[in-house]
């Protein structure tokens, strides 16, 4: 069976010659949580665009064992959902009922189960009874779950999360956790908040300066306090 | 973000807030046309027509002190453009409203005229967008056939404006923390360029990220909405007793207070 995320010896070079990824050769099994962990400008943002073919770099990119080019691409998108760091990106239109409508649109169902799609999504996020509300008018945690709900409604296999905690009070993070928790989906969640990604994922990928430093189990690479001090990073108090 | 949205009272109940966005619009267009092709006429006249949106607004519990703050607000530019009437047309003429007989010159009449205009259609287009989410108005204005580039600019806009305008007042935030004295104008006119600049080339960082967004879950230039709208029996009724208020004042109400 195809790897859910397989990227071999892949570099990528900004266009002021500032090199972001250099030979990252990584791949995640179906079903699989990871996160991806490093100091900010380690290149964990550049890595998950790289994974829904944002930017093109030298190497491959394998996703679901479609390899990320012209021809493949629409058949990717439908397979791998990216949630963007900041939510306000992510919620364009003008209801949250457009925003989770906007991505089945796009595949071509129609309006009814269009429609199921976008009630069932919400109903995962808890917010259900919201579909009529403008994003500007939701909490932090009511548009991170509604950033969710937008990539949920169109059924991929695999989701990328950039920084999801981000602006989050304890409870919100705890309610995500609990929500991200519960999504069968393979994820690959790129954050720098050790106690998050502890108590989410089941593996671990250290990157730093555009490199993978550390690949392993979470608990275990983690907890390394050595290695976690060289790249700028925490023990979670939960590995403490 | 806690701003003063426009459309703050769309997203209450009432017979007028459930009307089809497209009636809505229709009469409103309508309206307008026929309350600014008004020849020049008495406020008598334009108190009944303003009648109508005062109507809708009390119908659907629309604060009138929300109307008329945001009349307020606009009036200013009407102004202007009404109060250089009487300086170049100074014709006498006489003006009867009721038992009051008024002495005036044509310009001021003029002036009235205008600005009672711009309040009537104000009122009017306050009654519309305060009862129709601007979601809705959109899908509205795309099933009239209006060009969806401009459709989706205007569902940018309204996303988005917020959001900038939060921006400038957090960096104006930052600005006044550590502003210890009047820098002359000079060089407020530099700080005011290097803010633009920062929210012009942080917009710019925005649209990348949303055009990732769209792209992300397979925009492919085509916009495509779920649309609501349905024109039902009670739609058709609001439009007839518009067009009977129209008439009326039209055929009777004007000829009598001529």
């Amino acid at each position: 069976m195809a790897k859910a995320i397989e990227l071999i010896d892949f570099s990528y070079t900004y266009p002021d010659g500032t090199c972001a990824l250099e030979g990252i050769t990584l791949s995640i099994e179906h079903g699989q949580k990871a996160a991806l962990i490093g100091p900010n400008g380690a290149g964990k943002s550049t890595l998950l665009l790289a994974m829904a073919g944002f930017v093109k770099g030298t190497g491959k990119v394998l996703i679901d064992g479609l390899e990320i080019n012209r021809k493949n691409i629409k058949k990717i998108r439908t397979r791998l959902g990216s949630c963007l760091e900041n939510p306000d990106d992510q919620l364009f239109m003008p209801t949250l009922f457009d925003d989770v409508a906007f991505g089945p649109l796009n595949m071509g169902l129609e309006p009814d189960h269009v429609t199921k799609r976008v009630s069932d999504a919400l109903q995962t996020v808890g917010l259900a009874d919201m579909a009529d509300k403008a994003p500007h008018h939701l909490s932090a945690g009511q548009k991170r779950a509604a950033a969710i709900a937008t990539i949920l409604s169109m059924s991929p296999t695999i989701i990328t999360l950039d920084e999801p905690d981000g602006s989050l009070d304890p409870r919100n993070r705890s309610h995500l956790i609990q929500m991200l928790r519960s999504l069968p989906q393979t994820m690959v969640i790129a954050t720098c908040n050790m106690n998050f990604a502890a108590a989410l994922v089941e593996r671990a990928v250290l990157i730093d300066s555009g490199r993978i430093v550390a690949d392993g189990n979470a608990g275990s690479v983690m907890a390394d306090l050595e290695l976690m001090a060289a790249h700028g990073l925490e023990v979670p108090h939960q590995l403490k | 973000m806690h701003h003063a949205y426009i459309d703050k009272f769309a997203y209450q109940d009432s017979p007028i807030h459930r009307l089809d966005a497209r009636m809505k619009l229709l009469l409103l267009i309508v309206f307008t046309a026929v309350v600014v092709a008004l020849p020049r006429t008495s406020p008598a006249v334009l108190a009944c027509y303003a009648v109508g949106p005062f109507a809708i607004l009390v119908w659907a519990k629309i604060p009138l002190r929300f109307a008329l703050k945001h009349i307020l607000i606009i009036s200013p530019f009407i102004l202007v453009l009404a109060l250089s009437c009487p300086l170049y047309d100074r014709t006498p003429v006489t003006v009867l409203f009721g038992p009051v007989t008024w002495h005036t010159s044509l310009g001021w009449m003029r002036c009235f005229t205008i600005f009672g205009k711009f309040v009537v259609t104000m009122l009017a287009l306050i009654a519309l967008v305060s009862t129709t989410r601007f979601n809705v108005l959109l899908a509205a204005l795309h099933k009239l056939h209006l060009p969806r580039l401009l459709i989706i600019q205007l569902g940018f806009l309204y996303r988005y404006i917020f959001i900038l305008i939060d921006r400038a007042q957090h960096i104006l935030r930052a600005r006044a923390g550590r502003k210890m004295r009047n820098l002359g104008f000079k060089t407020e006119l530099k700080f005011a360029a290097a803010m633009l600049g920062s929210l012009l080339i942080r917009s710019i960082d925005n649209a990348e990220n949303v055009n990732i967004a769209m792209r992300a879950r397979g925009f492919d230039g085509n916009w495509r909405t779920v649309s609501k709208l349905k024109i039902r029996r009670a739609d058709l009724l609001f439009a007839a007793a518009a067009a009977c208020f129209l008439l009326t004042l039209h055929f009777f109400i004007r000829p009598a207070l001529r």
